[in-house]
């Protein structure tokens, strides 16, 4: 059950970031296929490490992205949830090939009031989209 | 639920387990710097991490100065098994963890006297999944498969495969005496690693062992070229 610990790390991560005002809402993270992170198992463990603290009843955004699976004999690539798989051509090994990034993406914070205190959120670097992270002093 | 005035996306970054990799970025720079070759050894319970180790540590006694690291949920029965073969074994309590953290590792080191050491070995809580994704400041990371476990235990677990340096196929002497398809295993290793040797072995014959010192000999002394000062 490592999704617990990942929770953990996550939500130390994310209150690192959360501004002082306004409430986190929803926490997206993105996943590598390779991890193996189940995605309820995962829900279920940022409920009860979220729980009772500023972070409790946010939304955990889980994009978990597919295997690429490379048949060998028709040189098809497409991707899969499973590591193995048929290809159409009737290629029994397929060679697959998945990421182990485990990175976390965006938060998103509500408030209430009126007033400039989302605009006082300094605005973090823009989100490069698929390059391996490198690890960046972030807004806080 | 009324909706909030404002909803702001704040786009961040970085990795979940940023705290964890520096952690283990600061283990990896005291072992570099002191020329120590540094395995995380992953396999399921019971398929002879610790046998493994007791034969290992066996067979290196003189020719090596090793250190063991082991983490268990409960006991320290491994720790004992294993300062029978070694002086400096410190036993790592997980508790509830299913697997080791750099932290954890950063502070049983404090307990050794690594200008004594050449080869720190890591046996990690037995589970073939949890520890993979957790850097511990290792040079390499085994990958510890059973005969007694079927042959599809490498599709079944394929980030552990991947990561996996050196397979080690265990208990290759009850191949006789069980249903496991090598070449199945075999296939389903390399569809996802490419490289990586596979090694079978016998901790308690040990039939296989040399290639296995072999591999450990030339990780010290990769790990004693890239860093001459050591």
């Amino acid at each position: 059950m490592h999704e617990f610990s990942i929770a953990e790390a996550l939500a130390a991560r994310v209150l690192r970031h959360a501004p002082e005002r306004g409430r986190v809402s929803e926490v997206e993270i993105r996943v590598g296929a390779l991890r193996g992170l189940e995605p309820e198992a995962m829900k279920m463990s940022w409920e009860a490490v979220t729980f009772d603290t500023p972070l409790a009843g946010s939304v955990l955004l889980m994009d978990v992205r597919p295997w690429t699976l490379t048949c060998p004999a028709c040189a098809r690539v497409w991707e899969s949830p499973v590591p193995f798989a048929e290809c159409t051509c009737g290629e029994t090994a397929p060679r697959p090939t998945a990421g182990d990034e485990l990175d976390l993406i965006s938060m998103t914070v509500d408030e209430d009031d009126d007033g400039d205190a989302v605009a006082e959120v300094p605005a973090a670097e823009p989100v490069e989209p698929v390059e391996p992270v490198q690890p960046k002093e972030a807004a806080r | 639920m009324s909706e909030p005035a404002k909803s702001t996306r704040i786009p961040i970054v970085e990795r979940v387990l940023e705290a964890n990799d520096q952690l283990a970025e600061g283990v990896r720079a005291e072992l570099t710097r002191r020329g120590i070759f540094a395995v995380d050894i992953i396999g399921a319970p019971g398929s002879g991490k610790t046998a493994l180790l007791e034969t290992t540590l066996r067979a290196v006694k003189g020719r090596r100065r090793p250190a063991v690291l082991v983490g268990d949920l409960a006991t320290r029965r491994d720790g004992d098994r294993l300062a029978k073969w070694c002086d400096q074994v410190v036993q790592i309590s997980t508790g509830q963890g299913c697997h080791l953290e750099a932290g954890q590792v950063r502070d049983a080191l404090k307990e050794i006297d690594l200008s004594n050491v050449d080869l720190l070995f890591i046996e990690n809580v037995g589970n073939m999944i949890c520890p993979v994704g957790f850097d511990l400041g290792q040079t390499a990371k085994v990958g510890v498969f059973a005969v007694t476990d079927g042959e599809d235990k490498a599709a079944k677990h394929p980030y552990l495969v991947q990561e996996a340096d050196v397979i080690l196929l265990n208990k290759i002497d009850l191949l006789p005496y069980v249903p496991f398809d090598r070449a199945v295993f075999e296939a389903d290793v390399r569809l996802l690693n490419t490289s990586v040797p596979i090694l079978d072995v016998s901790s308690t014959t040990g039939a296989g062992l040399d290639p296995w010192l072999d591999w450990l000999d030339r990780g010290l002394a990769g790990e004693r070229a890239s860093n001459p000062m050591a």
